[in-house]
């Protein structure tokens, strides 16, 4: 069980997609400018990342390896598209705010190479656990960038106002996406010096 | 050789498996979601006529939509087909040319429940026009009515956003003064565009005459603190504004402008020169299908 509990973990901070795998930033940028986008995007990949992972897990022996990429990104749209089509029926009010969202998934970088790299060898259990710590990790990420940009940039948290001014606009304009996510990642790379001693090597970004 | 077989068996079972799952997902869900489509629409209508969510509906309030078609005749020309909900629960298609004058009505045999699903109403109309004569559903308006009484109307209305298109909904009393405006769909950026959904930019619309319409812009400046409390009903609520002084205050305002978003201006202006448009093509479509009805006597429902 610890060793599920540690692919969670994992996820979360020292693989964290967004800030230590730079994986999938260009929605991190565009959709945090408040903490519930954050949320409601964070929440369905974690639901595609798991439900893909489990999948891909369960058959990868008969999914020839020449033609693995395909076969993944089919999988992924098949998520995808049955809970773009389940949500509305089931709560139509939580489809109207992540409608833009869930359509987005297909394409994040994120869920493919967790795909490739570990439901592709690992069996069911491992891979559902992996599949949801990058998934919580991401959220995770989200809703920090998300969180940051709507206090500073208006005031408010969940759409409550908090200040009743804004401090600084630019935050929620798409500058300040790169200046927040920038800055999350300059901590997380400090705080990996200050621990391991080591400089820390960049990521691939996508 | 003998792989490329295998790869394409492989993708192709891979495809087949995914679209089989798909489609019984599309069949277990469509009608639920229809159902649901339907219902958000009628909780936007009922909610710009003053009911929103909680609110007691009256037994004799009803809606009755008019349905606008664009109809090309065989001889090639294009004329245009209002359906009409008349008395007894019957259903016409009144047919007018471009300029307004009545050509022809056609009793449609069909229930006026039945043909809020689109594809049975365009059926029944077709079926109902002569040969060779092809027919576009343009628009939906709704007419409310209490007890045989002209409450209002809601009309829907598209306008380009800033990134894509805004879908609207006005509603109007008898005398064409817009009494709320709702924003069905938008994809505009979120914590700017976005913001005209919110009740305080939306409501600057509500008291605004036809004649006030006519000549509304944008203009940037800050929305006055007093006019943006009394605009959204919870911070007036906050602020503690008794409902007079709400009332004293936006009959101050009423003859403003609206005030752009900060950082949205062109949303905030593809709002206002949609409800703006909006109204006005109403007004003049309304006028001229009054005046058939009333060449035509008919006895409409409404």
């Amino acid at each position: 069980m610890s060793s599920n509990l540690r692919l969670i973990w994992n996820g979360l901070i020292p693989e964290n997609p967004i800030f230590r795998l730079a994986l999938s930033m260009c929605p991190a940028v565009a959709v945090t400018t408040s903490v519930e986008n954050g949320l409601m995007l964070g929440l369905a990949v974690v639901f595609v990342q798991v439900f893909s992972s489990c999948t891909v897990s369960i058959f990868k022996s008969f999914i020839h390896p020449r033609i693995r990429i395909p076969a993944y990104v089919i999988v992924i749209a098949l998520w995808v598209t049955v809970i773009d089509m389940i949500l509305p029926v089931i709560s139509p009010d939580v489809y109207k705010k992540v409608e833009l969202f869930v359509k987005l998934i297909v394409v994040f970088a994120i869920i493919i190479s967790r795909l490739e790299l570990f439901a592709s060898k690992e069996p069911l259990i491992p891979s559902f656990f992996d599949g949801l710590g990058m998934g919580f990790g991401f959220l995770f990420g989200l809703c920090l960038i998300g969180a940051i940009r709507e206090f500073f940039g208006t005031g408010q948290l969940f759409g409550y106002d908090i200040l009743g001014f804004n401090p600084l606009l630019i935050m929620v304009l798409p500058a300040g996406g790169f200046f927040v996510i920038g800055f999350i990642m300059a901590i997380f790379n400090w705080l990996e010096y200050k621990i391991t001693g080591k400089i820390p090597t960049s990521g691939g970004a996508h | 050789m003998k792989e490329i077989f295998k790869i394409t068996l492989s993708l192709t079972v891979v495809c087949i498996v995914a679209s089989l799952i798909l489609g019984f997902v599309y069949a277990k869900t469509e009608h639920a979601r229809k159902l649901n489509d339907e219902r958000i629409e009628q909780q936007t209508i009922q909610s710009l006529l003053g009911y929103g969510v909680g609110a007691k509906i009256p037994s004799d309030l009803k809606v009755y939509p008019v349905y606008r078609y664009v109809i090309t005749t065989e001889k090639g020309e294009t004329v245009l087909g209002y359906v009409l909900p008349i008395k007894d629960n019957k259903v016409v298609l009144a047919e007018m040319d471009l300029s307004g004058n009545p050509t022809n009505v056609i009793p449609i045999p069909v229930e006026l429940s039945a043909l809020s699903d689109k594809a049975t109403r365009d059926n029944a109309v077709n079926a109902v026009l002569p040969k060779g004569s092809k027919s576009i559903y343009a628009q939906t308006i709704f007419v409310a009515d209490q007890g045989g009484k002209r409450l209002g109307y809601v009309v829907p209305g598209v306008t380009q956003g800033f990134k894509s298109f805004i879908k609207l909904m006005v509603s109007l009393n008898p005398d064409f003064t817009v009494t709320g405006v709702a924003v069905t769909s938008a994809e505009e950026d979120p914590g700017l565009g976005a913001e005209i959904q919110k009740s305080f930019f939306r409501n600057q619309f509500v008291g605004k005459t036809i004649e006030l319409l006519k000549k509304l812009t944008v203009v940037k400046e800050p929305l006055p603190a007093n006019y943006a409390a009394a605009l959204d009903p919870a911070k007036a609520k906050a602020k503690g504004l008794t409902p007079e002084q709400v009332k004293e205050i936006k009959e101050k305002h009423l003859k403003d402008n609206i005030y752009a978003l900060t950082g949205a201006t062109i949303s905030s202006r593809a709002m206002t020169n949609g409800v703006v448009s909006t109204v006005k093509k109403f007004v003049y479509r309304l006028d001229k299908l009054n005046e058939a009805i009333k060449k035509e006597q008919l006895s409409v429902a409404f």
